[in-house]
């Protein structure tokens, strides 16, 4: 009896296996077909700046951090605006990035969304161009480079021409922040030259201070790297790369010889040794030990260098091999898109408007984004206590005004930063691969992920 | 299943008497027991099965998970195996194993059998409360504990420094040839407490007359533990060898918290790779061809540790 009860068990469960088996293979078989569907389809829709007298509600959805400076702004907008409320919702930044895509095609869709990069939004047509709103707000006639890394073309793969995918209120910058104290027990003044730079690399070396403050294991060495391939070849070639520009190519000799040079920093000891394990949130700790003459970052970092060293901070451009040559600062755009699914994008637009043009909407994403604010020419300075922060804005105008400005490198395609640059970057200082196959390799992995 | 078997054995009659109507009810059973399965069955469906069949059919083209995709072949496949770093990952996974299991197996066999020695006692209590104390902390927030452990102004490297081994004190998760061995450690410290668990519940089941017939024929305590422990823990240790197995070729959280995959490619695992594929580079279909490889990796290890088990 037992016997028999558990062969029926045994049979039952066999018969169990065998429907499941069917049903998964009838999934696969019905399935068989690609997955996907073709883009989005919605019909454009005129363009107006009147936003009416009807109760308007929008949904914005940023970045946690980024919440508060919108609802401070959300207000601003509401009193110019009374019938537009806008709901301001947060989101882990990196969760973010990562559901963008499913979350603008999903049916609930946001007004506004922050983004950090089109992938295939644009593509996909998952957001609006804004050309129109850029002509009816007068956004083209404002200095164009602060729009060139939002342009795309239709089909979404060139960027920095075409149709305006995005805006938004600020702009980030990258320099090399300085510590006075050891500046001057160097007695060394602030480098105008690349030469006088690493001159002074060798000095703080000699000293026993680190010369050059990065955060290897996140991707800061591609800071250096970057301004050292635009001082040795130019910005043009590197800004045609990011943009996917047809044939572009980043093995060059320039970036050979950055790579070259960046290595021999570390190999010298002028890069602190520990970079591969220093993260974006560890190197303020490193920094506030006033052990580091220069760190590479950005102004998103000017708060905490201040704070770390109230008064004994400063921040400059990236040297050029001459004085008189063009300084480059790596920068991108706080990016607001509006969702192709969006139903009240007059109103998204009115307020991408407000955010870039509105003085007191400038000093809260100089305060509270820690961005600088671009806009039209002659727009409203937002002000600041002098250190390091004061510093980002005034060389932010000279970059801006001698075409100084370009893209991070990084965001040449979705997976360059994690997938190519942090660990080529991270074995390049520690000599695991030779200048000349980091070149290779970088170009070659770009090569791939477009042709995907 | 007892419930549902118990009145078809009851109107069966004897054994080899078994009526052609029986059968019919049989049938009949069998749709009813069908019906007390489906809720877990439809659970399993829609959250395991279906996925598992997506991921197959995506595997097979280039699609960004939302717009239109184009057929790969085996495309993808192939990449998995000359993709320098997405083979690399798959190595560094069976690397792992060696830390995910066998360290925490064999401690855990060691720990065990002292802690069963102890009997029971507030010693052994505590010992067991601070060894699983890690399989209850979040693996994300152990991977942070142990980043600062690591870095080069640690924890470690300070006691290294106290008792005069300083020279000893490095870069851990920094380093190309520590990396991966330091995130291993941390998996042994995660696995360590649920295998010794695991494995002192199975020396309760052994027959404590058989410790006392190998005490009276002499054996001494390692005699004692090859004798009648080791071969008494077969089936625990194969379940500890397997879900450690699976832990350690899926790992992901302590590598991203800890290391981000670097430096260089030294710690990629395929739990890393696939995140990097499907949400950072948009590549679903590379993403879906390296998990489903991932998967028969599984079970071409799980697999056969099972019928080892079974084999007793």
């Amino acid at each position: 009896m037992h016997l028999k009860s558990t062969n029926d068990i045994a049979t039952r469960a066999r018969r169990l296996a065998a429907i499941a088996l069917a049903t998964a293979t009838a999934g696969i078989m019905a399935a068989c077909s690609a997955p996907g569907s073709s883009a989005v389809q919605v019909a454009a829709s005129p363009v107006s700046t009147d936003l009416g007298t009807a109760p308007i509600t929008l949904n914005l959805v940023s970045d946690t951090p980024g919440v508060d400076a919108f609802k401070k702004m959300a207000d601003g907008f509401k009193k110019l605006h009374p019938n537009v409320t806008i709901n301001v919702t947060g989101q882990d930044f990196n969760t973010l990035i990562s559901n963008a895509p499913r979350m603008l095609a999903s049916g609930n869709v946001p007004d506004l969304v922050r983004l950090a990069s089109f992938g295939n939004l644009v593509k996909d047509k998952l957001i609006s161009p804004l050309d129109g709103y850029a002509k009816a707000y007068g956004w083209d006639k404002w200095p164009q480079s602060q729009f060139a890394s939002l342009r795309s073309n239709q089909e979404g793969t060139v960027r920095g021409k075409g149709s305006l995918y995005g805006a938004g209120p600020g702009y980030g910058l990258t320099g090399v922040y300085y510590n006075k104290t050891i500046l001057t027990k160097l007695s060394g003044t602030v480098p105008t030259t690349l030469d006088e730079f690493e001159a002074l690399l060798k000095k703080a070396h000699g000293a026993g201070y680190t010369g050059l403050l990065t955060n290897g294991k996140d991707g800061g060495l591609t800071y250096p790297l970057q301004n050292l391939i635009m001082d040795y070849g130019g910005a043009a070639p590197v800004q045609a790369w990011n943009y996917n520009q047809p044939g572009a190519n980043i093995n060059t000799p320039a970036t050979v010889k950055a790579a070259t040079t960046l290595q021999s920093w570390f190999t010298n000891g002028y890069i602190n040794a520990n970079t591969n394990s220093v993260d974006f949130t560890s190197a303020p700790a490193e920094w506030q030990k006033g052990q580091s003459l220069f760190w590479t970052s950005g102004n998103w970092s000017a708060p905490a260098a201040d704070k770390a060293l109230p008064g004994k901070v400063g921040f400059f451009l990236f040297p050029s091999i001459k004085d008189t040559d063009t300084r480059y600062a790596m920068s991108a755009s706080l990016l607001l898109a509006i969702p192709s699914k969006s139903t009240h994008k007059d109103a998204a637009a009115a307020f991408i408007d407000y955010v870039q043009t509105n003085a007191a909407a400038r000093q809260i994403t100089f305060d509270q984004l820690g961005l600088l604010p671009a806009g039209p020419e002659g727009a409203s300075v937002p002000t600041v206590a002098p250190g390091a922060q004061a510093d980002t804005e005034t060389q932010f105008a000279k970059a801006s005004g001698s075409d100084g400005l370009v893209e991070f490198m990084p965001n040449a395609t979705a997976s360059m930063s994690v997938s190519t640059l942090i660990p080529q970057t991270q074995l390049l200082v520690s000599g695991k691969v030779t200048p000349a196959a980091f070149a290779a390799k970088v170009q070659s992995d770009y090569t791939s992920s477009l042709g995907k | 299943m007892t419930a549902v078997t118990s009145p078809e054995t009851s109107e069966a009659g004897a054994p080899g008497t078994r009526r052609p109507r029986a059968r019919g009810r049989n049938r009949g059973l069998n749709w009813n027991a069908l019906l007390w399965v489906l809720p877990a069955l439809v659970a399993y469906a829609f959250f395991d099965l279906y996925p598992l069949t997506q991921t197959i059919r995506y595997s097979f083209y280039n699609w960004d998970g939302i717009g239109a995709a184009t057929s790969a072949g085996f495309g993808n496949y192939v990449a998995v195996f000359t993709n320098p770093e997405q083979f690399a990952s798959i190595l560094h996974a069976f690397v792992l194993i060696f830390f995910f299991t066998v360290i925490p197996v064999g401690l855990g066999l060691v720990v065990a059998a002292i802690i069963r020695d102890q009997k029971a006692g507030p010693f052994a209590t505590f010992t067991k409360t601070v060894l699983f104390l890690p399989q209850v902390l979040p693996l994300a927030a152990a991977g942070l504990i142990w980043t600062w452990i690591f870095s080069p102004n640690g924890m470690l490297n300070g006691f290294l420094r106290a008792v005069g081994l300083g020279s000893l004190a490095q870069d851990w998760l920094g380093g190309f040839h520590t990396a991966l061995p330091a995130v291993g450690i941390i998996g042994s410290w995660v696995s360590l407490g649920f295998c010794t668990v695991l494995l002192l519940a199975g020396i309760g089941k052994i027959d404590g007359s058989l410790y006392e017939a190998v005490r009276l024929d002499g054996a001494n305590r390692i005699q004692e533990f090859f004798a009648i422990t080791l071969p008494g823990l077969r089936s625990e240790i194969i379940v500890a060898s397997t879900v450690t197995t699976i832990a350690a070729l899926s790992s992901f959280d302590v590598i991203y918290i800890s290391t981000s995959g670097g430096p260089g490619y030294a710690t990629t695992v395929p739990g890393l790779e696939i995140y990097r594929l499907t949400f950072v580079s948009q590549q679903v279909g590379s993403a879906s061809a390296l998990a489903v490889v991932l998967s028969i990796l599984i079970l071409a290890i799980v697999l056969p540790l099972q019928r080892l088990g079974k084999q007793s």
